[in-house]
């Protein structure tokens, strides 16, 4: 029998960003499993994009009590429910309450950031209640499990995946000339540059640049990425790199992504709070080596010396040393990053809907 | 007997096995095998266990772990012994199974490969384990019904780690020190720590009677495969029998225990103090004719000559049943000079053990391999004060339980009266707020702190924290919820042998006898004996803790039966309160302990834990 998926999530197809892709790569492998996924959405336009056969996306709706009171009515409709999943801890509650008015299972999923900002008593009470919780990485489930009463079996963990045009190889010279960084090397950073993630790092590789290009004179950090907090960052990197050393290369769109990859030389993002980091991943599928940052979920995405080190941002001579020694050692083992891609994915996924579908049915009230 | 450890690296993503941390885990659980240590890794890297090997039954090479099964699919590592794997060999044998070696792993690995995880309903004895099966790519952990080998695990959402140990998991290095707010209130306020916490947030105790199994998805929920009270219930829905039939049952329960663990391949000595549940064990072993059996008992200097010198009866006891009796003296300054080694021996904080060290001890210096102890009469027999006070202060109680608010209201008195001088046990605040329900009754008579006390001790924000997730009521509530129709005496039964004999006596037991590499067996600890005996009420009217002396042909002898019950009047409550840099004017133990628990979590826990 078909299994029937209701999906809150705050965004998914036509939206960009991290969490709305992982959420496209797990409907998708859902869906490739024979789930029916009906997504209600707070943001994005799914007109004109392809769905997999199987998923369904509403228009979004952004005010809360409209997507609360459109959400109960559309599950209502949707009946019957296997699984209420709920992308994000901020709409636990309602996923929750929802869940049980149709006798049906909640899956929660935690990115990272949700779980450390939001520290309501209702959202850690829905978080309680539900069925399933998966993580992106073993530190969100560490911070929520420090956090929530849950039993720790219940909290799974689903890493990103890394897509298949990610891969190792020679890079387009159309690119290279038309970014024109000169012989490098080519340290690169892509992420956003919001003012709400400046956890990101870069202002510690700006302020690294000096004695990095004592050594390699050409050495350029090149800034992929586009945000509110970018003329802070340009007046940061001005005041604390060399001339000429950093590079905003503003947004890159994501079928430019493997080139610029291949283009670099190292990755750098010194982050404190990433939830996954799935841009390590990318770049190590890519072939290049990475500097992550300690804290955070970020370590999960750089498995392992094959691929690189994470550092403490705080510590400049370490972040240095770092930089220096993984430029030294020259390209990374896309093996790595194997286990990280789709197929795996899928897999794990779908083992994680039926362990969800063998626990029994959840009723109102009952425990 | 044994330690065991075992990582499984579940997750596609999860790095491979690291041999190195393996080896880690192991060594920290020296003491517990001396006799041998390996290794094994499985070829992809995904799965590794350790074993360190106390070699009790099959001495030769068969006996080694980790251990495979013929094929290569099936591999063990396994603590504790499985007093019926003969008959479950020959059972195995006749359904086509064919045994290389008489050890009781290979058993385990023939059983589970028959029957899959349900094989351990069959099991009797004490045991912990990891089974990996290579063919469905599951780990099985399990525990034994009532919780005499322990087993911890950590699981990070990548990687699931096990061992005998909780500080084998952190010598490996890969498992978080962060502190758990509820296992340390639950020792502050129990004395011993509650499974399934530990003093560690990423460390479990798998619940006694429990199995666990890992698949690509990691853990599932521990299931339960035997609750105390529900075979209880099952007991007393016998039809009850005449006194005289009771007493033959009772008889014959113990004997058919103590046959079954006396199966070993080295001699089985016994802990003997004065008291009636041991010498009823040395009685029944001379009885099935075992001979020259050592029996240690363990006396003080401080009681040397006086009444509370348990050394002259048990020597009495001894010489009756042909034993070998070695008379192990403690004095003050041995304790001193033990205690270090103590407190690292100590898997958990614990108030308890002290005796249980010395008596290992003693017999590890007499030569000594395997013993019996009476540990868990007291729960089976109604030996405690509990068994009569528990059961009176909920019936004249209850309608304060019932009055919301005039209990607390009570206890704030009571308590500034207490404060001000008054000289009754702080605890005794709480009588009307917890006195009225069976888990309030409970916890008022087996805490070292009560809850409003924790106050003081611990930092607010870790104390409700703390408090939130162990919800102490109702996870003494729990215990008693596959027992509805329990009589007060087995209520207080499945109380005892769920909680304060589980996470306090048998852990105590574990640490303290393996740290000398003793194997302590406990025959009064058994399920298949808990379900021979009669019912409770059946066992309260007859006397049960008395009848034990009648056990054995002959019996014990007289001035077995008229010493009162010393419970722990023994000098080390007082060393206990003189070491916690109290007065020392007390031996109550009660009152000592509260100190010490202090003491144990200052030295070696506080700051989140030396490992």
């Amino acid at each position: 029998m078909t299994t029937r998926i209701l999906a809150l999530v705050g965004d998914c197809y036509g939206a960009r960003g991290g969490i709305a892709r992982y959420n496209r790569d797990l409907f998708e492998a859902l869906a490739g499993a024979g789930a029916d996924i009906l997504l209600l959405p707070r943001l994005g336009n799914a007109d004109g994009a392809a769905l997999p056969a199987g998923v369904r996306q509403q228009p979004a709706v952004f005010g809360r009590l409209r997507y609360s009171i459109g959400a109960i009515w559309a599950a209502w409709r949707h009946r019957p429910v296997d699984v209420v999943f709920c992308g994000h801890v901020f709409m636990a509650p309602l996923a929750v309450l929802i869940a049980r008015l149709l006798g049906a299972r909640c899956w929660l999923q935690a990115h990272g950031t949700d779980v450390w900002g939001d520290r309501r008593s209702v959202v850690r009470t829905a978080i309680e209640a539900a069925d399933q919780v998966t993580t992106v990485s073993r530190a969100t489930r560490k911070a929520l499990l420090d956090w929530v009463n849950l039993a720790p079996e219940r909290v799974r963990v689903l890493p990103n995946t890394v897509g298949d045009q990610f891969i190792a190889g020679a890079s387009s010279r159309a690119l290279g000339d038309r970014l024109a960084l000169g012989p490098g090397p080519i340290l690169l950073t892509v992420g956003r540059l919001a003012a709400s993630e400046r956890y990101k790092g870069h202002e510690q590789v700006f302020a690294a640049l000096p004695a990095l290009r004592a050594k390699h004179p050409d050495l350029v950090h090149a800034v992929a990425g586009e945000g509110d907090d970018r003329g802070r960052l340009e007046g940061r990197a001005a005041d604390l790199a060399p001339p000429g050393a950093v590079r905003f290369l503003g947004y890159v769109p994501d079928e430019d992504l493997p080139d610029l990859y291949r283009l670099a030389d190292l990755f750098v993002m010194p982050s404190s709070e990433e939830g996954f980091g799935i841009v390590y991943l990318e770049a190590a599928a890519c072939g290049l080596r990475v500097v992550g940052g300690a804290g955070g979920g970020g370590g999960d995405a750089i498995p392992d010396q094959r691929v690189g080190v994470t550092v403490d941002p705080s510590d400049r001579p370490a972040l240095i040393e770092s930089i220096e020694r993984l430029l030294a050692e020259g390209r990374a083992d896309p093996a790595a990053v194997e286990p990280y891609r789709r197929q795996h994915f899928a897999a794990a996924a779908q083992l994680l809907l039926a362990r969800l579908l063998a626990r029994p049915r959840r009723m109102r009230g009952a425990e | 007997m044994c330690g065991i450890a075992g990582i499984h690296a579940y997750l596609k993503v999860a790095p491979p096995v690291d041999r190195a941390e393996l080896g880690r885990m192991n060594d920290r659980m020296a003491a517990r095998g001396p006799d041998g240590s390996r290794l094994w890794l499985d070829a992809g890297g995904r799965v590794g266990f350790a074993h360190r090997r106390l070699a009790i039954i099959d001495l030769s090479e068969g006996g080694t772990q980790p251990k495979h099964s013929a094929d290569g699919a099936l591999t063990i590592t396994f603590n504790g012994e499985i007093y019926n794997y003969r008959e479950l060999r020959a059972e195995l044998q006749g359904r086509g199974y064919r045994f290389e070696t008489g050890s009781d792993s290979e058993v385990l690995l023939q059983l589970y490969a028959e029957y899959g995880p349900a094989m351990v309903g069959r099991l009797r004895g004490m045991f912990a384990f990891g089974l990996w099966d290579a063919r469905s790519r599951q780990l099985l952990l399990a525990r034994d019904p009532l919780g005499i080998k322990p087993l911890y695990w950590a699981d990070d959402g990548w990687t699931l780690r096990f061992a005998s140990q909780a500080k084998a998991l952190l010598a490996g290095g890969a498992v978080s020190a962060d502190p758990d707010p509820a296992g340390i209130v639950g020792f502050h306020l129990l004395g011993s720590v509650p499974e399934p916490f530990t003093v560690w947030r990423a460390i479990h105790a798998l619940p006694a009677g429990t199995t666990l199994i890992v698949d690509a998805t990691g853990p599932g929920a521990p299931r339960r495969y035997y609750d105390v009270a529900g075979a209880l219930a099952a007991r007393s829905a016998a039809p009850p029998g005449d006194p005289a039939s009771a007493r033959q049952r009772l008889a014959a329960a113990v004997h058919e225990s103590v046959r079954y663990h006396l199966v070993a391949d080295v001699p089985v000595a016994v802990f003997l103090s004065a008291g009636l549940d041991s010498g009823a064990l040395l009685g029944t072993m001379a009885q099935l004719g075992a001979r020259e059996v050592t029996a240690v008992t363990l006396a003080f200097e401080e009681f040397r000559g006086g009444p509370l010198d348990e050394a002259p009866l048990a020597a009495e006891v001894a010489a009756r049943y042909g034993a070998r009796h070695v008379v192990r003296t403690v004095d003050r300054a041995e304790f001193d000079r033990d205690l270090p080694a103590i407190l690292d021996a100590m898997d958990l904080p614990t108030i308890d053990g002290i005796n249980t060290w010395f008596v290992a001890k003693a017999a590890r210096e007499a030569g000594v391999k395997v013993a019996l102890s009476g540990l868990g009469a007291d729960e089976c027999f109604g030996g405690y004060p509990s068994f009569t006070d528990v059961p009176r202060s909920v019936r004249w109680l209850r309608p304060f339980d019932w009055l919301p608010g005039v209990g607390a209201l009570a206890r704030r008195g009571a308590a500034a009266a207490i404060a001000a001088g008054l000289k009754v046990h702080p605890k005794m605040a709480g009588v009307l707020e917890y006195g009225g329900s069976w888990a309030g009754a409970y916890l008022l008579r087996r805490s070292v702190y009560m809850p409003w006390e924790l106050e003081d001790l611990l930092d607010p924000a870790l104390l409700d924290e703390g408090m939130r997730r162990l919800a102490p009521l109702g996870r003494i509530d729990a215990v008693l919820r596959g027992g509805d129709a329990l009589c007060g005496f087995d209520r207080v039964a499945a109380l005892e042998t769920s909680l304060y004999m589980r996470n306090q006596l048998l852990r105590d037991a574990d640490w303290a006898g393996m740290a000398h590499s003793i194997e302590i067996r406990v025959p009064y600890v058994d399920p298949f004996f808990l379900a021979a005996l009669p019912p409770g009420n059946v066992l309260a009217a007859v006397n049960a803790k008395e009848a034990v002396a009648d056990i054995p042909q002959p019996a014990l002898p007289p001035a077995s039966r008229g010493r009162r019950k010393t419970g722990f009047v023994t000098p080390v409550g007082r060393w206990l309160s003189e070491a916690a840099g109290s007065s020392g004017q007390t031996a109550d133990f009660s009152t000592a302990s509260r100190a010490w628990a202090l003491r144990v979590w200052q030295a070696g826990w506080s700051g989140a834990a030396a490992s």
